[in-house]
């Protein structure tokens, strides 16, 4: 069985019954006899129905309303379906009428209201009131006369005729006048017809004579006739006939035979000319292909199949052989073309579309697909090589002036950054194009398997695959160590620039509605880069704190609550401010869709916080080793007047004793951790980072240790010495004892202590202002101590010799009032402890006027023990 | 007579449908032809419908044509209305006009009349479409008849300028440029019905998502 027919076109698409309608369309019916049915509109048309071709079928449209389908059934395709529709309509059409139909000149089927009456059974008879019924555009509802006139009828001839019906049918539209006008002619009309017969005779005498005289010639030629040729002409007439038959196909067989070949000339040339839509098509294709109309061509290539594809023509099959040649050959090119990188997507879906319309066997668009991915892996592999030659190049002219700078630099040379933007641009661009693509065909807009799951997978990895490409080659490019010779400023404006090429590459993806996981694969290395930058800027940090040794001039920046200061402990805060503003400035912000960096407890803030400590500790032991550091130099204890040899503002400061360096160290940690290491907690809190705080315990733990040990030292190599020369001059002093002296004034050991404090307490209260009472109160406490041991140590002493020695301690305790720890009053107390008490009143009196007399005497010198820096 | 085929083209391309999900209808792209009397609308239809050309003039009143062609290589409908040249129809063009999104405005080379009058169907159309920017292309046909050219190419080409639409010059006997004419005509009117689908679609993808590739 053959094809349906369908039906493609009809002319005209609208009339009344009995319109000629002329049906073309394909498959209508191999011959006359093939068509069996028509229906237009529902109506059965199959009667007037003439076959043409099988693309045409002329006939006349039936008594049908509305709009319907042209349904044409043949033997050889079955029923039919129609493209388009016939809409049939009634209208009244008078002779002057205008008419959108083509009334046929040759006899239509009955038209009730038909231009002219034809037969007996369609005449209608004219207007019995002689009035015209033209221009009769607005009708009376037929249904409604039917209802009105329910046995009626509005014929003329009928039985059942109602004058009713006549009138509201014809003259619904007619004045009162005309109609008036009417009676009267119809009036005058019956009048005439009863007359009746006998006056139609008279008026017609003339004729009727006539019609006599005729009737008496025609009997007589047909007797004549009857006399002639007997009863039976008709064996005669027969032989007559034949006769001229024999002789008529002996004079045309010749001129009949010639116009049966003159018909074949004509068909063959009209073939020739029907079908040089065929011939041409070669030509015309190779024509367009080289114009690039595809279009064109896969339509005329449609068309020519459409029309000759079965044939049996051998010429035919020549030429459509040739043409499938080219159509081959032109997919071949497409489908070339289309996998041919690189190639915009819009080029690329128009030839899939085309190879798609072309019957090509293979999923054009997968292939698309998956050479778009290839093209993608190849490009970034292209732009590793590129960058990874051009960095090798600059390494080695470099390499002859000096240290190969881009091997230097790490993930942080020019040629990484350009390295990233163009991997992330190109990754960008690409996927931009893949997945719409991609979307494309799963939506199963570009044929091929969209339904195979095996092919969402095989998608979804190569995404996948794409991108952690992408990212491991972010990562050798970025991640790359080294770098140590970059400027900070460079380092930052790089590290943020990789950065915002990393993070627009991963909006761009983002834009795309890609699925999480190649989406967490980029995002991933974004973070671990930031985590790096944080991780650099500490380690800079670092290595700055570390150098501080170096940078210590020993030059007094500042007097402070903690004694003088240099700018050590400046310098580490503005380090390690710097670094947090870096990292909060360029790594801390998430971008769109990122995870926070600093997260309490996760892995970047635990290194955050190991590379804080690391730095305040790492300062912490700078600052040991330049106070405990003193190139074999020993304390310079000679007296007083050293300490006060200069002010220590004018000295040179490359100068300073180690003592003073000692001592400034002290006030450095001191300060540094009453005053810099709350800033530092400030500062991060500022920032937003989590709290250090255990960093900050565990550095302000080791400054107190260092500042012990300062004490320690200090007092080692300042107080021993002062303790180690009261015992000889205690000896010195009591060999000029008289024994019936009178004692009225302490020994000069006495003196030599007090001096001795004075000068510590000068130098100290230089460098340490207020903090410096911690220094003196440890020596005087060692200088009691070592009474105590003394007057342990000797036999109870002779009551003037008491005297002496209760003078003695009494004016020291005076002396060194502020200073005294309460261990250092028991020392005093266990020393007093083991003289006798003063025997008399008098003894006690004489006792204070001594001491009044030694406060007055030494007021200078125990001010200055007891005053400080500022109050001098 | 080569017996016509019917299936080779058909069978592959209906093959295919079945196998995919039910096929959305192809777009549908409403043509009509307009032009005076004569001037060979009727033929360049015929021409482009069934490759027939008809040397006898029967004038139209009003024919319909339908069919599927690719375009940009996808597969579209057009739906071709062939309108009465004849004044005696003039009174029946609205409401044709209405339901058209495209136009092929016809004259004939070698009858300055037809191209006058071209002037008057455009006003018309643009009257009852309201619409500027309504696809349509001017085209003169009996390109063949050469010798018996009475508008001049240039007067052609400036008019189609004024208004800014193309110009084909065709012949619906020979077949010259028949199908450009009507392709490019139906290429304006699926750039035009895109472009109004674009942000529809837009959306649609939006809300649809991704999830049913890969997840
Ligand atoms: N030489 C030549 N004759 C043509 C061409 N196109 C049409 N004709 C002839 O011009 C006459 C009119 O053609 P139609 O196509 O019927 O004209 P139409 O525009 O449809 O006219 P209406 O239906 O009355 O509006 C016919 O005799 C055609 O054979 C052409 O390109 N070249
Ligand atoms: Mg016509």
């Amino acid at each position: 069985m053959g094809p349906p027919p369908v039906v493609t076109g009809i002319s005209p698409k609208e009339g009344p019954p009995g319109t000629r309608v002329t049906i073309r369309g394909e498959f209508l019916g191999t011959s006359a006899t093939d068509l069996i049915g028509l229906k237009i509109c529902g109506c059965d048309c199959l009667l007037s129905a003439e076959w043409k071709s099988k693309n045409k079928i002329v006939a006349r449209s039936g008594p049908c309303k509305g709009r319907g389908d042209i349904i044409v059934t043949t033997r050889s395709g079955g029923e039919g379906t129609s493209t388009v529709q016939f809409r049939g309509y009634h209208e009244s059409i008078g002779p002057v009428k205008e008419s959108a139909v083509w009334v046929e000149e040759a006899a239509p089927p009955s038209l009730p209201w038909g231009r002219r009456p034809m037969s007996p059974t369609t005449y209608t008879p004219p207007d019995p009131l002689g009035l015209s019924t033209e221009g009769d555009d607005c009708k009376f509802p037929e249904e409604e006369l039917h209802e009105m006139f329910p046995d009626g009828s509005g014929k003329l001839s009928d039985d059942n005729f109602q004058p009713g019906w006549y009138l509201l049918e014809h003259h619904s539209n007619t004045s009162y006048e005309d109609l008036k006008a009417g009676m009267v002619f119809l009036q005058r009309k019956v009048e005439s017809q009863k007359e009746g017969q006998l006056s139609f005779l008279k008026a017609n005498t003339g004729a009727v004579m006539d019609q006599l005289d005729r009737l008496v010639l025609l009997k007589n030629m047909y007797e004549e006739d009857q006399r002639k040729n007997g009863k039976e002409p008709l064996p005669s007439l027969q032989a007559a006939i034949e006769e001229s038959i024999t002789l008529a196909d002996s004079l045309f067989s010749e001129i009949l035979s010639r116009k049966d070949n003159a018909d074949k000339t004509r068909e063959a040339l009209s073939l020739l000319t029907r079908h040089k839509f065929l011939f041409q098509l070669p030509a015309s294709i190779d024509r367009n292909i080289r114009k690039k109309e595809y279009d064109l061509v896969v339509n005329d290539y449609t068309r020519v199949k459409n029309l000759f594809g079965n044939t049996d023509v051998k010429l035919f099959q020549k030429i459509l052989a040739e043409i499938d040649k080219k159509i081959e050959d032109l997919k071949e090119k497409l489908y070339t073309r289309m996998k041919t990188m690189p190639i915009n997507v819009q080029e690329q879906t128009k030839y899939i579309r085309l190879l798609i319309s072309l019957n090509w066997d293979g999923d054009a668009a997968w292939v698309a697909i998956t050479s778009r991915k290839e093209y993608l892996m190849t490009l970034m592999n292209k732009v590793k090589d590129h960058f990874k030659q051009k960095e090798e190049q600059e390494s080695n002219e470099k390499g002859k002036r000096k240290v190969k700078e881009s091997e230097s630099c790490g993930g942080w040379s020019a040629v990484r950054g350009a390295w990233a933007a163009a991997a992330a641009g190109a990754l960008a661009a690409q996927l931009h194009a893949l997945w719409p693509l991609a979307r494309r065909y799963f939506a199963g807009e570009l044929a091929g398997e969209p339904q195979s799951t095996q092919r969402q997978a095989e998608l979804k990895d190569m995404i996948i695959a794409a991108v952690e490409l992408f990212s491991e080659h972010m990562r050798a490019c970025l991640l790359a160590p080294g770098g140590k010779l970059v400027p900070t400023d460079t380092l930052r404006a790089r590290l943020l620039a990789n950065l915002r090429h990393l993070r627009e590459a991963y909006d761009s993806l983002l834009k795309l509605d890609l699925p999480s996981q190649p989406l967490s694969i980029v995002e991933k290395v974004i973070f671990d880069y930031r985590v790096h930058g944080m991780s650099v800027f500490l380690q800079r940090a670092h290595k700055r704190v570390k150098g501080l040794a170096d940078k210590e001039t020993w030059k007094i920046e500042e007097f402070t609550d903690y004694g003088a200061i240099t700018n050590l402990p400046h310098l580490l805060e503005t380090y390690v401010n710097e670094a947090f503003a870096a990292i909060h400035k360029c790594v801390v912000s998430s971008g769109r869709r990122e995870s926070p960096l600093l997260v309490e407890g996760g892995e970047p803030a635990n290194t955050l916080h190991k590379h804080t400590q690391m730095i305040l500790l790492a300062y912490v032991s700078v600052l040991q080793d330049l106070a405990l550091h003193h190139d074999d130099q020993e304390f310079n204890n000679s007296n007083l007047s050293v300490a006060l040899e200069q002010r220590l503002e004018e000295g040179p400061p490359a100068g300073r004793s180690w003592q003073q360096r000692l001592l400034l160290a002290g006030a450095n940690a001191h300060y540094t951790r009453r005053h810099t290491l709350p800033s530092i907690a400030a500062a991060a809190n500022t920032y937003g980072f989590p709290k250090q705080t255990l960093a900050l315990q565990a550095t302000k733990e080791a400054l107190l240790g260092l500042e012990s040990t300062i004490a320690e030292t200090y007092l080692e190599h300042k107080g021993d010495p002062l303790v180690g020369t009261i015992e000889p001059s205690i000896d010195m002093g009591r060999h000029k004892t008289d024994a019936d002296a009178v004692i009225d004034d302490a020994r000069p050991y006495v003196y030599e202590i007090i001096n001795n404090l004075i000068a510590v307490h000068a130098e100290v209260d230089s460098v340490c202002g207020a903090a410096s009472v911690r220094y003196v109160r440890d020596i005087c406490e060692t200088v009691c101590e070592e009474l105590a041991r003394l007057a342990a140590s000797a036999p109870p002493p002779p009551p003037q010799a008491a005297f002496q020695q209760r003078l003695e301690y009494t004016l020291l305790q005076q002396a060194c009032a502020e200073h005294l720890t309460r261990k250092a009053e028991n020392y005093l107390m266990e020393a007093l402890a083991g003289i006798p008490p003063l025997e008399s009143e008098e003894e006690k009196r004489r006792m204070d006027t001594i001491v009044e007399g030694f406060k007055k005497r030494m007021e200078l010198q125990l001010a200055s023990l007891n005053c400080h820096m500022e109050t001098v | 007579m080569p017996r016509l085929c019917c299936c080779s083209c058909l069978e592959p391309r209906r093959g295919r449908t079945m196998s995919k999900k039910p096929a959305a209808q192809p777009t549908l792209h409403k043509v009509i032809m307009v032009g005076s009397g004569g001037v060979g609308k009727s033929a360049l239809t015929l021409q482009f419908m069934y490759d027939e050309f008809v040397e006898d003039y029967e004038p139209t009143k009003a024919d319909s044509y339908r069919k599927k062609v690719v375009l940009d290589g996808e597969e579209v409908q057009i739906d071709i209305l062939d309108t009465a040249g004849q004044e005696d129809y003039a009174a029946i063009r609205d409401n044709y006009f209405r339901s058209g999104e495209g136009f092929l405005c016809v004259f004939s080379i070698t009858e300055p009349e037809s191209f006058d009058a071209t002037q008057e169907f455009r006003e018309q159309i643009l009257r009852v479409k309201n619409d500027e920017n309504i696809p349509f292309l001017l085209v003169g046909n009996k390109s063949d008849l050469a010798d018996k050219r009475r508008v001049p190419l240039d007067a052609c080409r400036e008019r189609a300028q004024h208004w800014q639409v193309p110009y084909v010059e065709t012949s619906a006997k020979t077949r010259d440029n028949v199908d450009k004419a009507f392709l490019t005509l139906i290429r304006q009117m699926s750039r035009l019905k895109k472009g109004l689908a674009a942000e529809v679609e837009d959306e649609e993808v939006k809300r649809r998502g991704n999830c049913c590739i890969v997840c």
